[in-house]
C-alpha cells in the first residue's frame, strides 16, 4: 500500500523530467517510456470529419487523463496507414498511447482490435500502478476502429439511400 | 505475621516483574497493594500481572499486542475493549481508553468524521476542522509520549498517521466527496474508462488551452474558470449526493476529478 502511494506520488510528480528519479525512489521509468516521452512519435491531429479518419477519445476517471488515438484508413484494403495520438496524462500514459500509434500502423484493422494492453504494459515495464494507462491505449485504439467503422455504415448508408433515390427515379 | 511477609515479598516480586515487562508499566494508575490485599494468594507466576478492576469480570489479559487482543474480543457491534484495563465500551474508544486513558491501537470503524466529530455531510466549516486537528495532534505527538510504554508509542504514532491522513481527506473537496460515497459503499475510483465524448471533448480541449497559454495572465483567466466550475459541481454533488442520486453524485466526482487535474497543471505552469 505504502509502495504504491510512494510510486504514485514519484511518478505523478515527474511530468516534464525525462531523468530517472534519483535515490529513494523505488522506480524509475524504464528506458522505453523515456525514449516515448523525450521523442514522442505521431503526436498531433487529423481532421476529425475526413471519411478515411477514425478517432478514439478515451479518458481514465481515476487520474483525469484524456487519451486521443485517430487512425487513418485506407478505404480498399481496410489497412491502417497512418496513425497520431494527443494525450494529457502521466509519462506512462503518453508512452502506451505513441506505442499504440507505432503498433497500429501498417496492420488491418480486424488484427489492431487483438493488440492487448499487456503487451503494451510489458513492451514498457509498466509498474502496476500504471496499467491502466496501457488500457486506456487499448480502448483508445478499439475506440478508433469503432468510429471509423460507424463512419462507413453513415456514408454508406447515405450513399445507398442516394443510390435507391436515383434508381428509383431513372 | 506470615501472611504479611508474604505479602511483601509478593509486591516486592511484582514490583520487579513490572519493571522487567514494559507492557506493564502503565499500571502505574491502580493501586496494586488494593489488589493484593484482596487476593493475597494469588499466584505470581503469571507473565503480565493486570487483575481486573471489578472481580466480576475475570480477564486473561494476553501478553502479546492489545490489536490482537482487541481483534479476538471485537465483535461486530464494534465495541472495544481496553488493552490495559479490560474496560469494554459499546462505542469503539477512539484513541483513548475512558477508564484508564492509555492509548489504544486503530480501531478501523471508526471514521474520519467521527474523529473530528463532524456529520457525515459533504458541507463543512473548515476552521473547526483545523481546530480539532491541532488539538489531537497535542494529545498524540510522538515528542509528547515518550514517558509511556513502547506499545503505548507506537499506537500514539499510528493514530496520529490516521488524524493526519483523515484532516487530508476531509479539507479537500474532491476527496471529502470520494471519502463519503466510499462510506456510502459507493466506491468511485474505477478503473472503468470513459467514453462520454462531450465531457472528454471539453477536456481535451482545456488542457489544450491550458498547453497553449503563454502568459500568466491567461493562465490566471483559466484557472478562474475552472474554479468556478468547480464550484459548480461541487454544489450539484452535495444536491445529488442529499437526494441520494448516486450515479450522479459519481458524474459530479468525475468532472470534479479533471477540474482539479487541470488546475494542478495550471499551478504547475504558473
Amino acid at each position: 500500500m505504502m509502495l504504491r502511494q510512494a510510486a504514485k506520488n514519484a511518478l505523478g510528480l515527474t511530468s516534464r523530467q525525462s531523468t530517472p528519479w534519483s535515490v529513494g525512489i523505488f522506480r524509475s521509468y524504464h528506458e522505453n517510456v523515456i525514449d516515448h516521452y523525450d521523442n514522442p512519435r505521431n503526436v498531433g491531429s487529423f481532421d476529425k470529419n475526413d471519411p478515411s479518419i477514425g478517432t478514439g477519445l478515451v479518458g481514465a476517471p481515476a487520474c483525469g487523463d484524456v487519451m486521443k488515438l485517430q487512425i487513418k484508413v485506407d478505404e480498399k484494403t481496410g489497412q491502417i496507414v497512418d496513425a497520431r495520438f494527443k494525450t494529457f496524462g502521466c509519462g506512462s500514459a503518453i508512452a502506451s498511447s505513441s506505442v499504440a500509434t507505432e503498433w497500429v500502423k501498417g496492420k488491418a484493422m480486424e488484427e489492431v482490435l487483438t493488440i492487448k494492453n499487456t503487451e503494451i504494459a510489458k513492451h514498457l515495464s509498466l509498474p502496476p500502478v500504471k496499467l491502466h494507462c496501457s488500457m486506456l491505449a487499448e480502448d483508445a485504439i478499439k475506440a478508433a476502429v469503432k468510429d471509423y467503422k460507424e463512419k462507413r455504415v453513415k456514408t454508406n448508408g447515405a450513399a445507398a439511400v442516394a443510390a435507391a433515390g436515383e434508381t428509383a427515379q431513372a | 505475621m506470615n501472611r504479611t511477609k508474604k505479602l511483601v515479598a509478593s509486591i516486592s516480586t511484582f514490583l520487579t516483574r513490572r519493571t522487567s515487562h514494559p507492557s506493564s508499566s502503565s499500571t502505574l494508575r491502580f493501586n496494586p497493594l488494593a489488589t493484593f490485599a484482596t487476593n493475597p494468594q494469588t499466584n505470581l507466576t503469571r507473565e503480565s500481572l493486570q487483575p481486573p478492576p471489578s472481580p466480576a469480570k475475570p480477564l486473561t489479559i494476553l501478553p502479546f499486542s492489545g490489536r490482537a487482543f482487541c481483534s479476538e474480543s471485537c465483535d461486530k457491534r464494534s465495541s472495544s475493549v481496553c488493552w490495559n484495563c479490560g474496560f469494554s465500551s459499546e462505542k469503539a474508544a477512539f484513541l483513548f481508553c475512558h477508564s484508564c486513558r492509555s492509548i489504544q491501537p486503530v480501531d478501523d470503524s471508526v471514521d474520519y468524521f467521527q474523529i473530528f466529530g463532524l456529520e457525515k455531510k459533504y458541507e463543512l466549516d473548515g476552521g473547526s476542522l483545523e481546530g480539532k486537528y491541532k488539538d489531537w495532534q497535542k494529545k498524540l505527538h510522538p515528542d509528547l509520549v515518550h514517558n509511556k510504554s513502547q506499545k503505548e508509542r507506537d499506537y500514539a504514532a499510528e493514530q496520529s498517521a490516521k488524524v493526519t491522513e483523515a484532516c487530508r481527506t476531509l479539507t479537500k473537496r474532491l476527496s471529502r466527496a470520494m471519502y463519503l460515497m466510499k462510506l456510502n459503499g459507493k466506491n468511485v475510483n474505477e478503473e472503468e474508462t470513459v467514453t462520454d465524448p462531450t465531457l472528454l471533448m471539453e477536456m481535451m480541449e482545456l488542457r489544450e488551452a491550458i498547453a497553449e497559454a503563454d502568459d500568466s495572465k491567461e493562465l490566471n483567466q483559466i484557472q478562474s474558470q475552472v474554479q468556478e466550475k468547480l464550484k459548480q459541481w461541487s454544489d450539484s454533488f452535495a444536491d445529488a449526493f442529499e437526494s441520494e442520486r448516486f450515479d450522479e453524485a459519481v458524474n459530479c466526482i468525475r468532472r470534479m476529478t479533471y477540474y482539479e487535474k487541470a488546475c494542478e497543471e495550471i499551478v504547475k505552469k504558473l
